[in-house]
């Protein structure tokens, strides 16, 4: 009985080993997806945003206003155009992302304690950078602000220290958790990259049943009496292997290498991985039992692994999905692991809050697994010739 | 004698298409039943029901005494050969003995000595992907489908456009096979095959007429000659 089984999975894994192309994509694909994002992101955030100040004043508040820009730490002064005209055509160009323009008679205005106004623009077509911008600008203009309400006070004749208290009375001091240095690369690499692992794991599992009834070698282990079940849970018993074994140099890489952010540990991270390799395949056996060929069932997985990164909620919030769409997306197991990873690695917020995404995943898994038993029962391959 | 294959009113539709209408035959042991008819007349589908890869529409087929809509037990004393190479295209000659060895839960003996019998050992570490002639291909599904000792040998089409050599090799096996007591069903579509069968059942129009092997060869001939002599002595 256990020589079946062993047989069985031995194959699998020659046939997983001997299609070159297979091999490389479960080998390297995440490997490299890893590598790569982990490069693209290496700087881990957007500081040096190419900033261009227009001066129409020229006067010592200018100036100081000038000094206190460069001195900001993630704006770069990289020229100093001479009309609103030329730093349109320096952003339309791409050259600058942020333009300050600060208008003739800023520093009478300032030193009237007249109300005054400082232009910024940013270029909005990159989300990132004018994200990043907009709050590297708002950094400095606030502090700039408070200064000259500060020197205003004092000019009205409340003394410099009452000044400083009115204007400082509430402080609101930010303290970014689980990310404090708002490092992208903590975010995104290492979602990227299961991703790639996500999808490579789906169109591999698109092969599960199909992949046998689709080619004739079928004929002889059907006319064998093999059991089906054992079959399926050798075959699925290697694949679910081959995932886990695909994810920990990626997990190692990401953890111990690049020192990525883990607080839940390893055996929790590898236990919910795990769970959701099981809920992948099941996904994959559907696809594959409901597709009449190789082709429609590779076709099916990648409808369903190539959106599902978007409609996890990892980089937009599925609050800020449609209504009627939140729902749907939890249909998705990857929902459920894009969530629960950023959950794990960035917060650990303990086993009473994790269970559900387990039981789910795991609930999900039951009922993938049923539909593909009721499709492969339900839908007879006839091989009739004559 | 008691039948070892017994097919009662056997249909089976493929889409409108009637492909076996209602028909009955039955094998005895130690028989070498031939399937005979020309191509599309059902002679694949009907070794693929017996074999219990295919559903079949309506009708009864017992195999030793076995339902074979209920049962799959008649399948560890069956051997197959299909028409389509169905071996394992990604395993090698070695392999592929090997692992359907297993799932036949045949012994590593069972394999030596089918290596022995077909001359299969100068192809062992060739993926069979790689082999050249039909023949040896043919040899190698053939010791495949021996690997179990099968009661039943369902064959479809096994020495159709093979070597010679292969061909002597394989019949000079199944004589043998027949001999001790083993019964085939062989699907065949040339009617100079008819004198390695004990009986012939004559596929055409979804019907079967079971005939001797001369009989069969007799009345091919018979119907040779009539169509030669409808269409003014053009050969067909």
């Amino acid at each position: 009985m256990f020589r079946q089984s062993r047989a069985i999975m031995r194959r699998e894994i020659s046939y997983m080993w001997r299609d070159k192309g297979l091999r490389n994509i479960l080998l390297f694909g995440s490997l490299l997806g890893l590598l790569l994002f982990a490069g693209v992101y290496s700087h881990q955030r957007l500081d040096n945003i190419p900033t261009a100040i227009v001066d129409l004043d020229k006067s010592n508040a200018s100036q100081e206003v000038i000094t206190d820009l460069k001195n900001s730490e993630n704006l770069q002064i990289v020229t100093y155009p001479d009309d609103f005209v030329q730093l349109k055509e320096l952003i339309e160009k791409g050259e600058v992302i942020v333009g300050i323009v600060i208008p003739e008679n800023y520093g009478k205005n300032v030193a009237l304690h007249r109300q005054t106004r400082v232009g910024v623009v940013i270029d909005g077509s990159n989300m990132a950078y004018a994200t990043n911008a907009s709050s590297a600008v708002l950094t400095v203009t606030r502090s700039i602000g408070a200064k000259i309400g500060i020197s205003t006070l004092i000019a009205k004749g409340i003394e410099p220290n009452q000044a400083q208290e009115a204007y400082q009375s509430i402080e609101f001091r930010e303290d970014s958790w689980f990310n404090p240095t708002t490092n992208y690369a903590y975010f995104l690499v290492l979602a990227f990259a299961v991703n790639i692992w996500q999808q490579c794991c789906t169109l591999a599992s698109c092969m599960n049943v199909i992949g046998e009834k689709g080619v004739s070698s079928w004929m002889q282990i059907r006319s064998s009496g093999v059991s089906v079940w054992k079959l399926f849970i050798c075959k699925s018993f290697v694949h679910i292997g081959a995932f886990m074994l695909m994810i920990l140099p990626v997990y190692f890489l990401a953890f111990e290498v690049f020192k990525f952010p883990l607080a839940c540990g390893w055996p929790a991270i590898l236990l919910f991985t795990f769970t959701f390799a099981i809920c992948l395949h099941s996904l994959g056996t559907v696809m594959s039992s409901a597709a009449g060929n190789a082709v429609d069932s590779t076709r099916f997985g990648m409808v369903i692994a190539l959106p599902s990164f978007i409609i996890s909620g990892f980089t937009w919030p599925l609050e800020s999905m449609p209504q009627w769409f939140q729902p749907l997306a939890w249909f998705f197991p990857q929902t459920w692991f894009f969530q629960g990873i950023n959950y794990l690695t960035f917060k650990n917020p303990g086993w009473e809050f994790m269970y559900r995404y387990f039981l789910i995943l795991g609930l999900m898994a039951i009922l993938f697994y049923s539909v593909a038993a009721l499709f492969t029962h339900g839908i007879t391959t006839f091989f009739r010739r004559g | 004698m008691e039948s070892i294959i017994k097919v009662s009113k056997l249909s089976q539709k493929m889409g409108r298409r009637i492909l076996l209408n209602e028909i009955s035959f039955e094998v005895f042991p130690g028989e070498c039943f031939g399937v005979f008819g020309t191509r599309g007349t059902g002679k694949t589908s009907l070794l693929h029901i017996l074999a219990g890869l295919d559903r079949f529409t309506s009708g009864e087929v017992q195999i030793m005494g076995n339902n074979i809509r209920k049962s799959d037990k008649f399948k560890r004393d069956l051997g197959l050969v299909t028409q389509e190479k169905s071996l394992f295209r990604d395993l090698t000659v070695n392999e592929n003995l090997d692992f359907i060895a297993a799932l036949k839960q045949a012994s590593r003996a069972d394999i030596s000595e089918m290596i022995e019998s077909y001359e299969l050992n100068e192809f062992l570490s060739e993926p069979i992907t790689a082999l050249d002639t039909m023949g040896v291909f043919q040899r190698l599904s053939l010791a495949c489908a021996m690997l179990n000792r099968p009661k039943i040998l369902i064959l479809d089409e096994i020495i159709k456009d093979i070597d010679l050599y292969s061909r002597n090799l394989i019949l000079r096996e199944l004589q043998k096979y027949q001999a001790e007591g083993g019964t085939c069903v062989c699907a065949f579509s040339n009617i100079d095959f008819c004198k390695y069968m004990s009986r012939i059942g004559w596929l055409e129009g979804g019907e079967v007429t079971l005939y001797e092997a001369e009989d069969a060869r007799a009345e091919w001939s018979r119907q040779e000659k009539l169509y030669k002599e409808q269409s003014g002595n053009y050969h067909v």
